[in-house]
């Protein structure tokens, strides 16, 4: 599921092809599933308790076209915080009238400047290469396509596994997890699923999802990070060790300990995330909806953000999708 | 050509660790050619052609490519490495490696959310990076992972826009290729084939495997860095894709034979086969070594031009291809 989930580019605003994967999974385990005119998957399960409304987005960071040089060339910028520092001699495919494969430009020695050692080039100094025909390459690109890293998905040792989109399609998965599990218990909750479109360039997509929904509460699943060498204990999370449950300032209290209670009761290893002004996750934009909507974070630990190289640990999917079906199975009684 | 060219480049073998490779062209030498494997691990195949010419011809192309050593295990299971031939740490970080073992690794960086001043705009020191393999502490990770074994890019095959190709190690297994495709056909001249090791870190293989053979005259079989990307012009391209073979009067390492250079370009004309030269002095190659071996040799290289050399994604053009192989075959059937 979650290489199915990660193959289709879903650069922000560009939602549509991980929209009908991401659909035709959830179909299964809800009432009726639709896309919005914002671009988000909304399924709802109407059974019994509160409104409950759980988020994971659908979109990735990648690049966007900017211009067409000469020769084949292509200029680009960012769409959504990519690390740009990934970006020399990196293959892409475009989003064009058909998928075009190309390779962003990285610069020969010989043409580095003293100095420029070390130093990340911008997008700016480099450009894709198509090796296409200026005709043919008009024909097929237009300013404004996305630009999405190739997508892989490799499995490392044990658990953990590589790929291109997992921040939030690990959050999909999750959330997908979540709602088979209810129906293998049978319950049924008063619940809105959204896969939701945008969260990358703050398009806030998923609020005009939940503005229709009218919700009492609601859960937004997010990846977070993870522990890397040259990071901060103090910043991130670890790898394996369970969902991480936020609190911040906006956050709804109420919710943090609920998480951390069913946690305990049910032996599923936790780790808090505390931030201390917003959160950075569609967590912000739920909860200022409608007449305000009291609202929780669960992340996934993932290493390597906004690369094509991001890692999870796919016990962490589970125990999140177990921690999340735990609460919301309780809201129903 | 393209298939044998694919298959050859899929194959890892960084400088020093050529075994694998080697092993292949070997499997893949006709019948009715002698060979031997040197101290050093060169490949040296005496191919007979038609005749037996006045001077003494060898070829060489180096079966080695860039890649990583492995230094230190980190008690959380993270790779320290080092580079195996010159490598900008540009195409190093984000991306995707094979540990000797098969098994797949990460060369990941600090989450750029989490960076402080600058260290976004600059890249990580090689000796900062990483690869995650993802163990969860050192003993698990020594199980696929030991000091001095080796990874390298793990980069897939792909042909794109209008007859382009994309891999890992075209540097140089594109120059194996042709050889392997030379000694698998009828040749009019006897030639001397050596598919050399450690190019990458000093060009230390073809002093051996020159020496053994003892030529007059060699071709060096290469690949050559095109800066021929988007915004630059004129000299500073160094050569250009689609203008067919680069032959160089000198770079970095050598000045080549002007004899041979002169009239290998002309040859070029004669024949109707697209060739260029650098318009900068840069690079290097095994020329380098084979020139001063022995008694000597007259040199010259011919080098398919490459863009994003040393990095996980060699970008070549098939008729540069096409045009270096054609340049080959016409330079041994003139050769006497």
């Amino acid at each position: 599921m979650l290489k199915a989930l990660t193959a289709p580019c879903g650069v922000s605003g560009l939602e549509k092809g991980a929209a009908a994967v991401a659909k035709d999974l959830l179909a299964p385990y809800v009432d009726s599933v639709d896309v919005d005119r914002r671009g988000n998957v909304v399924g709802t399960i109407n059974g019994a308790g509160p409104k409950i409304l759980l988020d994971a987005h659908l979109d990735q960071v990648g690049f966007i076209v900017t211009s067409l040089s000469e020769r084949g060339f292509v200029k680009f910028d960012r769409c959504g915080g990519t690390d740009e520092r990934v970006m020399s001699a990196l293959p892409v495919i475009i989003m064009g009238k058909e998928p075009v494969y190309g390779i962003i430009s990285s610069v020969p020695p010989h043409l580095q400047a003293d100095g420029d050692e070390g130093k990340v080039k911008e997008a700016k100094d480099l450009a894709i290469d198509t090796g296409l025909s200026d005709d043919e390459l008009k024909r097929l690109v237009s300013q404004g396509d996305r630009v999405c890293f190739v997508p892989q998905f490799d499995e490392l040792l044990g658990t953990e596994v590589c790929s291109n989109s997992f921040d939030d399609r690990a959050g999909i998965a999750i959330l997908l997890r979540t709602v088979e599990i209810l129906k293998e218990k049978g319950v049924k909750p008063n619940l809105t699923v959204v896969f939701s479109a945008q969260e990358e360039v703050a398009g806030n997509a998923v609020g005009c999802a939940a503005f229709k929904a009218d919700v009492d509460m609601a859960i937004a699943v997010d990846v977070s990070f993870a522990k890397t060498p040259g990071c901060k204990d103090e910043e991130t999370g670890k790898i394996g060790e369970g969902p991480m449950i936020g609190i911040s300032p906006s956050l709804d209290n109420g919710i943090f300990e609920d998480l951390k209670r069913i946690a305990s009761e049910n032996s599923i290893p936790y780790q808090i995330e505390v931030m201390s002004r917003s959160t950075g996750t569609h967590a912000d934009d739920i909860l200022v909806t409608r007449e305000g909507v009291r609202t929780g974070l669960v992340s996934l630990p993932l290493k390597f953000m906004h690369t094509p190289v991001e890692i999870i640990d796919t016990k962490d999917v589970e125990l999140c999708a177990k921690l999340i079906a735990k609460y919301v199975e309780e809201k129903v009684k | 050509m393209i298939e044998l060219i694919k298959e050859l480049s899929l194959v890892h073998g960084p400088s020093g660790r050529e075994d694998r490779i080697r092993e292949l062209i070997i499997s893949k030498l006709p019948a009715d050619v002698t060979y031997k494997v040197d101290n050093l691990g060169n490949l040296i195949v005496h191919k007979k052609g038609a005749k037996t010419p006045a001077h003494k011809l060898m070829m060489c192309a180096h079966m080695d490519e860039v890649g990583l050593m492995i230094t230190y295990i980190t008690d959380e299971g993270m790779l320290k490495f080092n580079e195996i031939g010159g490598i900008d740490p540009a195409v190093l970080v984000g991306r995707r490696v094979v540990l000797e073992s098969g098994v797949k690794g990460v060369i990941g960086l600090k989450h750029i959310h989490l960076t402080e001043g600058d260290e976004r705009k600059k890249l990580p020191k090689m000796t900062e990076m990483c690869i995650d393999i993802g163990a969860k502490s050192k003993e698990e990770a020594e199980k696929y992972a030991s000091l001095g074994s080796f990874a390298t890019f793990d980069s897939d095959f792909v042909e794109f826009g209008d007859g382009f190709v994309k891999c890992r190690a075209l540097d140089d297994r594109v120059g194996c290729a042709f050889m392997l495709d030379l000694i698998n056909s009828d040749l009019p001249v006897d030639v001397d084939f050596a598919f050399d090791v450690q190019e990458e870190v000093g060009a230390i293989g073809a002093y051996a495997a020159t020496f053994a053979i003892r030529p007059d005259v060699c071709v060096v079989v290469e690949t050559t860095t095109a800066g021929d990307i988007d915004g630059v012009e004129g000299e500073k391209r160094a050569c250009v894709l689609g203008e067919g073979p680069v032959v160089s009067y000198m770079d970095r390492g050598t000045v080549y034979d002007h004899e041979l250079y002169s009239d290998t370009m002309l040859l070029a004309k004669e024949r109707g086969i697209k060739a260029q030269t650098k318009t900068l002095i840069a690079g290097g190659n095994d020329s380098r070594s084979v020139k001063v071996t022995g008694e000597g040799v007259r040199v010259i290289a011919v080098s398919v031009p490459t863009r994003y050399l040393h990095s996980p994604s060699c970008v070549m053009k098939k008729e540069d291809i096409t045009a270096t192989y054609a340049l080959l075959k016409a330079f041994i059937e003139n050769f006497d």
